[in-house]
C-alpha cells in the first residue's frame, strides 16, 4: 500500500537493539565547532572529564595512563574543559584541524 | 451469575480495572477522577489486587510510570482529570509511537482558568491527535463496560495502541447508578492476559525505547501509527460483538442510534448528557416533532463512514459540544467539523449546526434541547443554518 524506502523502515514501535558500545546509527560528532584538546604533560588522570562528559567522550587508555577522545560523537559542548582541574584541556576551532568536520556537511 | 450493584462512574472504573487484573497503577490525586484511586489502593491495600500501587509526583510522571511498566510487559491504569490531562500532555506522542498499551481513564473537567472544577470535554479533546483512542462512556455501566473493551482493543497484536477511557466528571464519575457486574469467568473470556509483542524490555536482550531517529524516519514512524489507525475499526467491530456476547450487552461499535426510525432532526452528542438527551427527544415526539439521537462511542477512531452514512438519512443535524476549539472552522467545537467532514461526500447532506452546551460543568437542561431543536427545525425549514454554532442558555432570546 505505502512505498517505504528500505534504508528508512522503522522497527514496530520505533524500538532497536541497545548498543553494545557505540551506537552506529547516531554520529553525533559532526555536530561539533569546537573540539576540547589535551596536554598529557599536564593531565593528571583526575578523571574529570569522564565523569562530566554528557556522551562519554572521554575514556582512559589504562596501558598508556592516559585520557583518549571520542572524535566520534563528541558534540563539542566543552563541559570537559571548564571542569579540567589541571587545565590540561583547550578549546580549540574545529576547521583549523585539517580533519575537522563542517557543521551541517551532512546533518546527521 | 453477574449481580446488579449500585455504583459511581468511579467506582465502576475500579472494579473493572480490578476484574482485567491489571498488574501495575500509578495514581496522582486531583478531582474527580481521584475516586477511581482510593477504591483501587483500598483493594490493594486489602489484598483483593494483586498489582503494584505506585504514587507519582505528579502527571508527568504518572504517565511515565505507565510508559516503563508497560514496556516491561504490564498491563497498566492510570487516570486523570483537567489540568492532570494537560501536564501529561508530552508522554501521550511517545506512548503510542511506541505502541504500548497503556490504559489512562479521564473524569473530565474542565480547564483554567480560574479552577473551575466541573466537567467538559475539552481537556482530553486537547490529545485527540495523539495516536490514543478515545471515547465518552454515558453511564457507569458504560464506563465499566468500556475499560474492559479498550483494554482488548488496546492489546490486540494488530492494534496495540494507548487508551483513553473518558466519562463526564461528577456527571458519570459522581453520581451512583445500576451497574451489572459480572463474574471473573466472563472477564477472563473476554479479557486474555496481556502478552506483549517482541519489543518488551528484556535483559536478556537489551533494547533501546524510543531512541532518537533521523528526519527521514519521522514520516515513516508517523505512517506506522496511521496505519494501525486504519486497522482499527476491523477490530473494534470484532471486540465488541464479541463483548455483546460474553456479557449479553448490545452495544453498537461506534454509533448508537436513540429514536431515529422515521426522525426529520437529530442530536449527535457524546458522553453523560446523552441521558438528558433522550428525555428531550422522548418530550419533544410527544409535542410532534420527529426528532432522534445519535450517541458518539469512540471519537478516535472516528467513524467517518458509519456516521457519514448514519446522518445523511436526516434533514437536520444539531452537535451537542461539550468542548472548545477557539479560532476553529467551526468557531465553537470540534466535533461538528468532523461531522461535515464525514458528510461531504454523502449524496444527500442534512443541514447541520453545533451547540455549545454544559461547558465550565454546567447542565444542559431539557429546555436547552427544545431550544435547539427549534433552531434546527428552523433550518431545516428555511434549507441552511445561520450559523455554525450557538450558545446555549446565553442566546435564548435569539429563537
Amino acid at each position: 500500500m505505502f512505498n517505504i524506502p528500505k534504508e528508512s523502515a522503522v522497527p514496530f514501535g520505533c524500538v532497536t537493539p541497545a548498543p553494545v558500545g557505540e551506537q552506529p546509527m547516531m554520529i553525533t560528532g559532526n555536530w561539533r565547532e569546537f573540539r576540547p584538546v589535551i596536554d598529557n604533560e599536564k593531565c593528571n588522570l583526575c578523571l574529570n572529564c569522564s565523569v562530566f562528559c554528557p556522551d562519554a567522550c572521554w575514556q582512559m587508555n589504562e596501558a598508556e595512563d592516559e585520557m583518549v577522545w571520542n572524535a566520534k560523537y563528541c558534540k563539542g559542548c566543552l563541559i570537559c574543559v571548564n571542569e579540567c582541574s589541571h587545565d590540561a584541556l583547550t578549546k580549540a576551532y574545529e576547521l583549523d584541524f585539517p580533519d575537522g568536520v563542517v557543521r551541517l556537511e551532512k546533518p546527521f | 451469575m453477574a449481580k446488579e450493584k449500585t455504583l459511581s462512574g468511579c467506582a465502576a472504573s475500579a472494579l473493572a480495572v480490578k476484574m482485567a487484573k491489571v498488574d501495575v497503577i500509578c495514581s496522582y490525586p486531583i478531582r474527580p477522577y481521584t475516586a477511581t484511586m482510593m477504591e483501587l489502593s483500598k483493594m490493594v491495600a486489602d489484598g483483593e489486587l494483586d498489582a503494584e500501587f505506585v504514587h507519582g509526583e505528579g502527571e508527568h510522571a504518572q504517565l511515565s510510570v505507565c510508559y516503563g511498566a508497560s514496556a516491561a510487559g504490564a498491563r497498566t491504569f492510570t487516570g486523570s482529570s483537567g489540568v492532570g490531562v494537560t501536564y501529561a500532555f508530552e508522554t501521550y506522542s511517545p506512548i503510542s509511537g511506541g505502541r504500548l498499551p497503556v490504559q489512562m481513564m479521564i473524569a473530565d473537567r474542565a480547564l483554567d482558568p480560574p479552577g473551575d472544577f466541573g466537567s467538559e470535554h475539552t481537556d482530553v479533546m486537547s490529545a485527540r491527535d495523539q495516536g490514543w483512542l478515545m471515547g465518552w462512556a454515558e453511564t457507569p455501566q458504560e464506563a465499566f463496560d468500556n475499560h474492559l473493551i479498550n483494554y482488548r482493543i488496546g492489546e490486540d497484536k494488530r492494534v496495540m495502541l494507548p487508551q483513553f477511557v473518558c466519562q463526564d466528571g461528577y456527571f458519570v464519575s459522581h453520581i451512583p447508578n445500576k451497574v451489572i457486574v459480572p463474574e471473573q469467568a466472563q472477564v477472563d473470556e473476554f479479557l486474555p492476559p496481556y502478552s506483549p509483542g517482541a519489543h518488551v524490555l528484556d535483559p536478556q536482550k537489551p533494547m533501546s525505547h524510543g531512541p532518537q531517529i533521523r528526519p527521514d524516519q519521522g514520516a515513516i514512524m508517523d505512517l506506522q501509527r496511521a496505519q494501525a489507525f486504519l486497522d482499527l475499526p476491523k477490530v473494534v467491530r470484532e471486540a465488541v460483538a464479541d463483548f455483546n456476547r460474553i456479557f449479553g450487552r448490545n452495544y453498537s461499535p461506534f454509533v448508537e442510534e436513540y429514536m431515529t426510525e422515521d426522525a426529520d432532526l437529530a442530536f449527535f452528542i457524546q458522553g453523560g448528557h446523552t441521558l438528558t438527551a433522550r428525555h428531550a427527544v422522548k418530550h419533544l415526539r410527544e409535542q410532534g416533532l420527529k426528532v432522534g439521537l445519535v450517541k458518539l462511542r469512540f471519537l478516535r477512531p472516528f467513524p467517518t463512514q458509519e456516521v457519514g452514512e448514519i446522518l445523511s438519512k436526516f434533514k437536520g443535524v444539531g452537535v451537542i459540544e461539550t468542548n472548545t476549539s477557539y479560532g476553529g472552522s467551526m468557531r465553537g467545537g470540534s466535533l461538528l467539523g468532523e461531522v461535515r467532514a464525514s458528510l461531504y461526500d454523502a449524496a444527500k447532506r442534512p443541514v447541520t449546526t453545533s451547540f455549545m452546551a454544559g461547558l465550565g460543568g454546567d447542565v444542559i437542561p431539557l429546555k436547552d434541547f427544545y431550544w435547539a431543536a427549534k433552531i434546527l427545525a428552523q433550518a431545516v425549514k428555511a434549507g441552511k443554518v445561520e450559523k455554525t454554532v450557538y450558545w446555549a442558555g446565553l442566546e435564548e432570546q435569539a429563537a
